[in-house]
């Protein structure tokens, strides 16, 4: 076998296991592709035809990533039901197929592909097509709790995590910064108290649309939701990078129209909050 | 094969001079709490590679404690040695700077690939087995030696298919292998005994096949009867036989560490340390196992299960 050939047979496997429709469909795909099939690629031994041998690979491949979506998604899953949700998931692992070595990578696109595939019926009274943004929604929640799990927060620095004192916040010398985990989202449904509740094994009803910030953080290991003010999540925007209490508080007076010295005062009463949710840090 | 497979392999120490750990099982987060809280009965811990590149969580944490108190070893699901992609020098870095981290007794992987053209489909796909594909595995397995600066302990996947151009056994694929790059090999018992299945060989010439000395470390799992075929599911008891096959390994190589894997309907951890403890009895000369694998459905087993994947701390 030359170095092509075993190329080409991994090319070919790999589109029967990862391609579109049922093992046929996959098949010819293959046939059409890299001109082989499957009597000519795999041995059949004890009875079992290349086929069902093939089939054990592909069935697997779709269970296995349909697993980890689950995973990923619960509160999702249990909001649109078991089979609505397996059939987007289905859809999303076959039309984009994991690129990833991590499978923490796996559902990264899963939101945009909702808002993509999402029934655009100009029919539909504004208030059931504005429902229809709602798993979208709940996905992207879900994902940003999912990468806040992960990222490094300030569980090994108390000195970072430390809230500042008014002293602190005025006196200068306070450089302030977004944690690695902190997630910030705009969304279109009022979410928090609705996770919360559905984290807690409740059923409650969809929220009416309503444009919500949250900052999602961790604390001690616990990631959390909070909606925040609109100057709050500016600032927490304008700490992406360092930046001192004032020059923060200035980002974010200018981009929701407030005069930075009333914002200051706010701002020192909630800046030490933020650090108690895992939002900001103190560096050097 | 320019030597035969079962030739010793001149001057190489038994399990390529790494330690014999014992008997030890997979971290889960299924036992988070219970091993913060708990001294564990076991002797190693085995972590999923991928589950802890780039993790700054709670995982983390726990693993820190679980190597506090003893030894770990790393093991990869996503290197895929065999594809003809380039290898993926982003991950490699990943599993290079978590090896620095965690200091593992060793790190492993699978003879296998996982994707082709920039796909990953999270399988443990089978090697087409032939001198080309001895030669491609080769290089690149030294390659991953030379990057993570330590030996490569590659393990046996079961496989559901074989490729009419394979020309070589998959022992003797490993033998020469080990031969070639100083790799050691990592021995699934299960894996062993499934693929025997599927494929007919005898699973006793597979174990007594192997370079011996090679061999660091054991896998243990319970598969699953699908009727025609059985299926590596790592959710049950370990059956009889392959309780039988972990005896004559652990006396064809004189003793190496056993691992005990268990990916879904994940048991408490307690349970999961009673199933580990029947190796004992096992070496003993008492088969504590099932005389078969639990029957199911074939379309409700799946192989290679992801439930070693940690799922979301709230």
């Amino acid at each position: 076998m030359s170095a092509e050939r075993l190329s080409t047979l991994q090319h070919w496997m790999k589109t029967v296991v990862t391609g579109r429709g049922g093992l046929e469909d996959k098949l010819r795909a293959a046939a059409r592709l890299h001109g082989l099939s499957a009597d000519e690629v795999v041995a059949e031994t004890r009875g079992l035809s290349s086929r069902e041998r093939l089939g054990i690979y592909a069935r697997g491949y779709v269970l296995r990533l349909l697993e980890c979506m689950r995973a990923d998604f619960p509160l999702l899953r249990e909001f649109v039901g078991g089979e609505v949700f397996d059939a987007f998931a289905r859809a999303y692992v076959i039309t984009r197929p994991p690129a990833s070595p991590s499978l923490y990578d796996l559902g990264a696109d899963f939101p945009r592909f909702l808002e993509e595939t999402r029934p655009r019926d100009a029919r539909l009274e504004a208030s059931h097509g504005a429902m229809l943004e709602l798993p979208g929604e709940l996905a992207r929640v879900e994902r940003a709790r999912a990468e806040a799990v992960r990222a490094r927060g300030t569980e090994d620095d108390p000195a970072a995590s430390s809230p500042p004192s008014p002293a602190e916040i005025f006196g200068g010398g306070l450089t302030l910064q977004a944690t690695p985990c902190l997630r910030l989202l705009e969304l279109k449904f009022p979410l928090v108290e609705f996770v919360r509740d559905s984290d807690r094994g409740g059923r409650p009803d969809p929220p009416a649309p309503r444009r919500t910030l949250v900052a999602v953080g961790r604390a001690d290991y616990r990631v959390q939701l909070h909606e925040v003010e609109p100057w709050q999540f500016a600032l927490l925007q304008a700490c992406a990078r360092p930046a001192s209490p004032y020059a923060a508080v200035s980002a974010a007076a200018r981009e929701v129209g407030e005069e930075p010295g009333r914002l200051l005062a706010s701002a020192a009463v909630w800046l030490p909050l933020a650090f108690e949710f895992g939002l900001l840090r103190r560096v050097n | 094969m320019q030597n035969p497979p079962h030739t010793p392999h001149a001057g190489r120490p038994p399990r390529l001079g790494l330690p014999h750990l014992g008997l030890g099982v997979g971290l889960r987060n299924q036992h988070f709490d219970y091993l913060m809280r708990n001294e564990p009965a076991v002797d190693w811990f085995e972590v999923i590679s991928e589950n802890f590149v780039d993790n700054f969580g709670y995982a983390r944490r726990v693993l820190e404690r679980v190597r506090s108190l003893r030894p770990v070893v790393m093991h990869g699901v996503s290197l895929s040695v065999g594809s003809t992609d380039p290898l993926d020098r982003e991950y490699l870095k990943g599993l290079k700077a978590l090896a620095e981290s965690v200091r593992p007794a060793w790190v492993s992987d699978h003879l296998c690939w996982t994707g082709v053209a920039g796909v990953n489909t999270h399988d443990l796909l089978p090697m087409p087995l032939d001198e080309e594909s001895l030669r491609h595995v080769a290089a690149r397995v030294r390659q991953v030696q030379d990057f993570l600066g330590r030996p490569l302990v590659l393990e046996n996947p079961s496989t559901y298919l074989e490729f009419r151009e394979s020309t070589i056994p998959e022992w003797e694929f490993l033998s020469e292998l080990a031969r070639e790059t100083g790799c050691g090999l990592l021995l699934d018992v299960n894996n062993v005994y499934v693929s025997a299945h599927n494929h007919g060989f005898d699973p006793e010439h597979y174990i007594r096949s192997l370079p011996h000395e090679s061999v660091v470390q054991i896998h243990l799992a319970g598969p699953t009867d699908c009727g025609r075929y059985l299926v590596d599911t790592h959710d049950q008891p370990v059956p009889a036989r392959v309780w039988e096959l972990y005896r004559l390994a652990q006396e064809l190589t004189g003793g190496v560490s056993a691992l005990l894997e268990w990916d879904a309907n994940i048991p408490d951890f307690p349970v999961l340390v009673a199933e580990l403890r029947k190796a004992e009895a096992a070496l003993a000369g008492h088969n504590p196992g099932p005389a078969a694998p639990a029957a199911v459905a074939a379309f409700e087993a799946v192989s290679n299960p992801v439930g070693f994947r940690l799922a979301p701390e709230r």
